[in-house]
């Protein structure tokens, strides 16, 4: 565990405390039911948790990054499903947080302060792992832009406030005429298409947005035309350690149940035979790198070091534990395992290896920086 | 040793996969829905010589070796697997009653269960993790001309679906060795199944506890010798795992050619999915594991077949599946992305019906144990 602040302790602690309150009573039924939970936005309106990545400054409660994976990570504790919403509802922001102008963050966090929720849209039926063949369209028309298309696979998109969209507005340019939008709830011919149904995380709402001629002010544009790309590339290096604290807490919660059912199972002072323990502890092993990796990484952008490479890194590894100790776990619990929640935290953690990019479009992001040359004098890697 | 199937037994494999296509495809998705007992379907099984498949032609059975039987298995997982798990629970009932039955228990169960008319489940695990030992370990005792039975069976396959089940119970409380098996009609009184379990896959296999409350059964019910039980269970248990072994591999196979199918017409970066390396890799090494287990099992089943010792090689193939099942899924869900995650798609039924074969049984670390005895 890495050494923490007080602070940081006690936001911790006030996480876990949300969690056990909120999450945890109801994660089973909800996602047997797979319905979304409306319950928990109230709840966490109340304790202002989405604005946990918002600057002081806006109003919001302007954790670093650090803090930000330590709450998540309870999150993915209590429910993948249920963390899965709240975490989209903290990266859902980060790309106004990134490049918004001062006006886009006032009117885009005020939102979120006063209990609104967002969501980010990128994703498109043709443009999953290639995000660049999006073909969302938006045309400028006078004070305008009008956009045209479909999303897919939005998390948050039935229930946000606030959107940012990834459209194109100069199909000739490729992934250089891709700018992203923000589009409030509410603007005629925006709505919400079908509600998909998956294999974990359950509860959590995953929808298609429809754009049929939405017209936005020019002034909803983030950045400049053409830098919708970059910025969404910026925004996933963000959303991958807050996906990849939530992988972390599913694997620890996995970990923590199977350490239950083995006290069980082996009571008072005997033990479970060399086999059981050895996979027990590469169980731990695994949960402790992923997590010491995961930290590093949010150090690293704490410090103001580049951490796009590691970031990737912490997902592809936390994504990749959180199943592999799911399964673990499930195995090692025989049919106890395959009938209660633990069951439920391996369909969990399959997204975890899904969405945020692929663990595969992970290792493309590693491959290429480590096969790239070194950046000149690049202390920045190695100071960290 | 032949590692291809006889013409014969390339017969019985068609047979199976046509049955799968006209009988099986059609309601999948459904059943995965509802988890409702396929009645219609099972007989349609029966109907189709795919019950007695194992038997002997003088009860009903088709004969066929055990080769055919798991390779009918196999090719009934690749359309539904709860359904090959409903048939091979059934196997373990009607085989231990042909195998150990008394001429009447025989005459009683055997040709109703390759006939589908009657559905046997077979009551092993407790809850406590070794049968016998724990605080509701199934106890027969002794009384006038029978026994009675008091305690509870967990994670009973086909429970509340079957009209008989074979269960074991110890007949001294302090020796586990005195497990014994009784073939124990599902009216009889006081006998109670628990609400089924909520289980991840294999949705139409039900899995619940069963309640024995003093259930009065005659001597008669005892299936072979008093005592006998654990040579029964751990004989029975084997031939599950080669079964559920190709159940498994049967699973993987189509969610392999499903996602082979998947990245060929889904274009990304300009091309098919199917061209990138990456893909192509996680295809590949799951194609490789279902080859090779697929040849681990039926070389095992050979054994079977041909009467040799094969519990080592049956707990290699469930320990090797245990380790490598899942796994299948998790790479090729991999390839079909987000859409891979959706149930609108197969693979995340696959998905859960891969951990339930692999994973819904004793813990993981037993087999070891087997093979580790063979050799140390």
């Amino acid at each position: 565990m890495s050494i923490l602040t007080t602070e940081q302790q006690e936001i911790k602690r006030a996480a876990r405390e949300f969690v056990a309150k909120h999450i945890i009573p109801n994660a089973a039924e909800y996602d047997r039911k797979g319905e979304f939970h409306p319950f928990l936005l109230e709840a966490a309106k109340e304790s202002r948790i989405f604005t946990m990545a918002i600057p002081k400054k806006y109003g919001g409660l302007g954790y670093d990054a650090l803090t930000q994976a330590l709450v998540a990570e309870e999150w993915g504790y209590g429910c993948g499903g249920m963390g899965t919403t709240l975490a989209a509802g903290v990266l859902g922001m980060d790309s106004v947080l990134l490049v918004g102008n001062d006006e886009q963050k006032q009117r885009y966090f005020d939102a979120i302060v006063k209990g609104g929720l967002s969501a980010f849209a990128l994703t498109e039926p043709g443009a999953g792992s290639d995000a660049a063949a999006v073909r969302t369209t938006a045309v400028r028309s006078g004070d305008d832009y009008v956009l045209n298309g479909t999303k897919c696979f939005i998390t948050n998109g039935g229930y946000a406030s606030v959107y940012v969209i990834l459209a194109k507005t100069d199909p000739s340019k490729g992934v250089k005429g891709i700018s992203a939008f923000i589009v409030e709830k509410g603007r005629a011919g925006f709505t919400v298409g079908a509600t998909d149904h998956k294999l974990g995380i359950r509860s959590s709402n995953t929808v298609e947005l429809l754009l049929k001629d939405v017209h936005i002010p020019a002034g909803n544009l983030l950045g400049k035309e053409g830098d919708g790309m970059k910025i969404a590339m910026m925004t996933l290096d963000l959303g991958r350690q807050l996906i990849a604290a939530l992988a972390l807490g599913i694997a620890q919660r996995a970990l923590d149940e199977c350490v239950k059912y083995l006290q069980k199972r082996f009571p008072g002072k005997m033990q479970p035979g060399q086999t059981l323990q050895f996979k027990l502890a590469d169980m731990q092993i695994q949960v402790e790198a992923a997590r010491e990796s995961l930290h590093h990484t949010v150090r690293l952008r704490d410090s103001g070091a580049p951490f796009s490479k590691e970031s990737a890194m912490a997902k592809a590894l936390c994504g990749d534990v959180a199943m592999a100790v799911t399964s673990q776990a499930v195995s090692l619990m025989g049919s106890y395992g395959y009938t209660s929640v633990i069951a439920k935290a391996m369909r969990d953690a399959k997204i975890m290896q899904v969405y945020e990019g692929t663990n595969q479009i992970q290792r493309l992001v590693i491959a290429r920086a480590v096969l790239s040359p070194a950046p000149a004098a690049g202390a920045g890697q190695k100071a960290a | 040793m032949n590692f291809q199937l006889t013409e014969e037994q390339q017969l019985i494999e068609q047979s199976a996969r046509d049955f799968a296509k006209e009988y099986l495809d059609p309601i999948t998705g459904q059943l995965d829905h509802t988890g409702e007992f396929p009645e219609a379907v099972v007989k349609e099984l029966a109907n189709h010589d795919f019950l007695g498949l194992h038997l002997p032609t003088e009860v009903g059975g088709a004969g066929a070796g055990f080769v055919s039987y798991v390779a009918v298995i196999e090719s009934l997982s690749r359309s539904c697997a709860a359904v090959a798990s409903i048939m091979n629970n059934q196997a373990m009932a009607s085989y231990a009653i042909q195998h150990w039955g008394s001429e009447l228990q025989k005459k009683q169960y055997v040709q109703a269960l390759v006939k589908g008319e009657t559905i046997g489940a077979f009551a092993i695990y407790e809850h406590g993790s070794t049968p016998g030992i724990g605080p509701d370990a199934l106890v027969a005792t002794k009384s006038e001309g029978g026994y009675v039975l008091k305690g509870i069976k967990a994670y009973v396959r086909n429970a509340g679906a079957a009209q008989v089940y074979v269960a074991f119970a110890v007949t001294d409380p302090a020796d586990p060795k005195s497990l014994t098996a009784f073939v124990v009609a599902a009216g009889v009184t006081g006998l109670k199944v628990e609400a089924a379990l909520p289980t991840m896959g294999l949705k139409g296999c039900p899995v619940a506890h069963v309640v024995f409350d003093n259930v009065a059964v005659p001597d008669t019910a005892v299936l072979g010798a008093v005592k006998s039980g654990s040579d029964i269970a751990t004989r029975i248990l084997a031939l599950a795992s080669v079964a559920e072994a190709a159940q498994t591999v049967g699973i993987g196979q189509a969610a392999v050619e499903h996602a082979a199918a998947y990245a060929k017409q889904r274009v990304q970066f300009g091309k098919p999915v199917a061209t990138l390396q990456a893909v192509q890799t996680l295809l590949a090494e799951a194609l490789t594991d279902c080859y090779l287990a697929r040849l681990g099992l039926r070389s095992t089943a050979q054994l079977v077949e041909d009467g040799k010792p094969f519990e080592t090689e049956a707990a290699m193939v469930k320990s090797f599946l245990a380790r490598l099942g899942s796994k299948i899924l998790i790479d090729t869900c991999q390839v079909e992305g987000g859409m891979g995650y959706s149930e609108t798609m197969p693979l995340p039924r696959l998905f859960r019906d891969i951990a339930g074969t692999t994973l819904l049984d004793a813990p993981a670390d037993f087999p070891d144990y087997t093979v580790a005895a063979s050799i140390a």
